[in-house]
């Protein structure tokens, strides 16, 4: 909620400005200048290696941002988001496979776009299961009935029944040509980048338009005193619920966004593991929206390099890639551990004083 | 500002009968009546312990009590939880303070307004015509209205929780106007506040019972007695959880029983004077 400093001598004339997303003009210029470097520059100059680390970015920032909401924005600590991606992906896997879609709509390649909104929804309404015991519980406890949405939804609902009606042992398998956008089968990296990169702006606006009206603002008053937001008028059950819907709503598209990338599905894909992945990126990545997507970009990155580094090592310890998925974890642990103790604010705080200094420059006030 | 149910001025707003709190074996409030007047400025005082914020918490809906009636406007809301209280138009401001500490001071006060603005999550998401319109709207009479009178135009992008004591008050105060509340709680608005700002206060506290935009009725819990004599209509004196009496400050003050109880033998409360 921190307000970006003004560069000096810019001062704003009317409410409708000072309220808007991008203040200056060159801040405006910045920002077409980031979104044309995502949306075309990224897919013309990027190769394959560094598209699919891309779209693995967009993933975890679509399920960091459900989480940013909730742990964030309504202090509603959660450990178990993972079980609502894992709920969107099946919803729209079986919504594209199972669902007697009429001939036009497969024609015109409208039952996954479908899919995924209806996804989201169920996704969302998922998560408002789970985030009943809210209305009782806060802090700790909560983190345990948001596990146990976890262990119910992936563990057993989807491992002992959803996937069984896949076929082929565990795994749903999307064919080829199933995965349809309008005229256009999402089946090579750089649409399916697009894809994400869509969605990603889409959630993004949709989260920030949230965080500046009523909603948003009740959210953050729950958060940091829900008993003044009580006597101010603020339903707390109600805005809890509609948070977990949120978070749940996002969490879904980022599972029906994930189908499109692998093209198969098993329960496997959503560990608690994840789950834990994601409370990782924010608490890397820092508080807002920002939080949330330089925490992707920084672990995303970081594994990547990592592996990179690991490969001519492996000359020497072969064992080295085969354990890889240790390695990983412990380097999560340690940048938890690192970050936590030299930079609690996360990247974006860092951003934020880097952006000001240059804001405030010559001066430092 | 709630045009529900016309209360004119002089008329009995908020009434409390026979209200009994116990908590465990400690009663603390045993049979309180109240009457607060539209427009009045009723004052509550005793010594600590006396029940003075648990029945603030009673009108509020922060609690419930065991006996007794709340009415609102002549409507029993006994029942209701606190959130539909302030929708009806009582506001509140507390004793330790309870601001949105990571929120700037501006938007502190412009969730105060939350009753009064409408988007829900699809429109909010989309920050369109209605929706933007509402916002702006809304901040322009916080800003031209509320932050303008209690004088915070300078901190209003700070956090909250980073000002001066003095400040958090004033802007928890400004949060309970955004309500637009026809009766405002203050618990202590003075506490720990130093002469200046308790002047301030005060002048705040005149100025939202008499200016024509406001018209608030004020119920004050206060230590300073110098305050309460001098800008309350009525004073009710509580002990233990029994009230001692009501009526106007003069009469309070003189009253020997209160003498006792609280204000003691000599001329101690005019300690600010």
């Amino acid at each position: 909620m921190t307000r970006v400093w003004m560069p000096c001598g810019h001062y704003h004339q009317d409410y409708a400005r000072d309220q808007g997303w991008w203040q200056t003009p060159v801040i405006k210029g910045k920002m077409i200048l980031l979104l044309l470097v995502v949306f075309v520059g990224f897919p013309l100059f990027l190769d394959e290696y560094w598209l699919s680390v891309a779209i693995m970015i967009g993933y975890t920032a679509l399920g960091a941002l459900g989480v940013q909401l909730l742990i964030g924005y309504a202090g509603l600590i959660t450990l178990g988001h993972a079980a609502f991606i894992a709920v969107g992906a099946y919803t729209s896997t079986i919504l594209i496979l199972r669902f007697p879609w009429p001939e036009f709509f497969v024609n015109w390649g409208l039952a996954y776009p479908i899919s995924i909104v209806i996804a989201a929804i169920v996704a969302g309404l998922w998560s408002v299961l789970f985030g009943l015991p809210s209305a009782r519980v806060k802090g700790f406890y909560l983190i345990l009935t948001t596990m146990a949405a976890q262990f119910i939804t992936v563990d057993f609902i989807l491992t002992q029944y959803v996937s069984q009606i896949g076929g082929r042992g565990q795994a749903f398998s999307l064919p080829p040509g199933t995965i349809k956008i309008g005229p256009w089968f999402i089946d090579s990296d750089v649409k399916v980048y697009l894809l994400m990169i869509i969605l990603l702006t889409l959630m993004i606006m949709l989260m920030a338009n949230l965080l500046r009206t009523r909603v948003g603002r009740a959210w953050v008053a729950i958060r940091d005193n829900d008993i003044a937001a009580e006597t101010l008028g603020i339903n707390i059950v109600w805005y809890k619920l509609l948070n977990f819907f949120v978070a749940g709503f996002i969490g879904g598209i980022a599972g029906a966004f994930w189908i499109a990338n692998l093209a198969a599905l098993s329960p496997e894909h959503f560990p608690w593991f994840l789950s834990l992945w994601l409370v990782g990126v924010i608490l890397i990545g820092g508080a807002g929206i920002d939080g949330a997507i330089f925490g992707s970009i920084f672990m995303v990155v970081v594994m990547e390099l990592l592996q990179i580094a690991a490969i001519p090592l492996s000359d020497y310890w072969p064992k080295l890639m085969i354990n890889f998925a240790f390695i990983k974890e412990m380097a999560f642990g340690l940048a938890i551990c690192a970050f936590l103790i030299y930079e609690p604010r996360g990247l974006s705080y860092r951003w934020w004083q880097a952006k000001n200094y240059f804001n405030l420059w010559p001066f430092s006030y | 500002m709630n045009n529900a149910g016309e209360v004119n001025e002089g008329d009995v707003i908020l009434k409390l009968e026979n209200i009994q709190m116990a908590f465990g074996k400690v009663q603390a409030l045993n049979g309180v009546d109240l009457e607060v007047r539209k427009g009045e400025i009723h004052s509550i005082i005793g010594p600590n312990g006396a029940g003075k914020t648990v029945m603030m918490n009673c009108i509020n809906g922060l609690y419930h009590p065991q006996k007794g009636n709340i009415y609102y406007k002549g409507e029993r809301i006994n029942r209701l939880s606190p959130h539909k209280r302030a929708e009806l138009g009582i506001g509140r401001t507390f004793q330790k303070l309870e601001l949105y500490g990571g929120m700037t001071v501006l938007d502190n006060i412009r969730m105060g307004s939350h009753i009064h603005l409408k988007s829900g999550i699809l429109s909010g998401s989309i920050y369109a015509g209605k929706t933007k319109k509402e916002e702006i709207e809304d901040r322009e009479f916080i800003e031209e209205e509320i932050i303008d009178l209690l004088e915070i135009e300078s901190i209003r992008d700070q956090v909250a929780h980073m000002l001066p004591y003095g400040l958090q008050k004033r802007v928890e105060l400004g949060r309970a106007l955004a309500l637009r509340p026809e009766v405002i709680l203050l618990d202590e608005p003075m506490a720990g506040l130093n002469l200046e700002e308790v002047e301030d206060m005060a002048r705040f506290i005149l100025d939202i019972n008499e200016e024509k935009l406001w018209k608030v009725t004020c119920v004050l819990v206060e230590h300073d007695m110098g305050v309460v004599m001098d800008i309350s209509h009525r004073v009710v004196v509580l002990d233990f959880g029994n009230m001692i009496t009501d009526g106007l400050p003069e009469e309070v003050s003189k009253n020997p029983q209160v003498v006792k109880a609280y204000l003691g033998e000599e001329d101690l409360y005019i300690t600010r004077r």
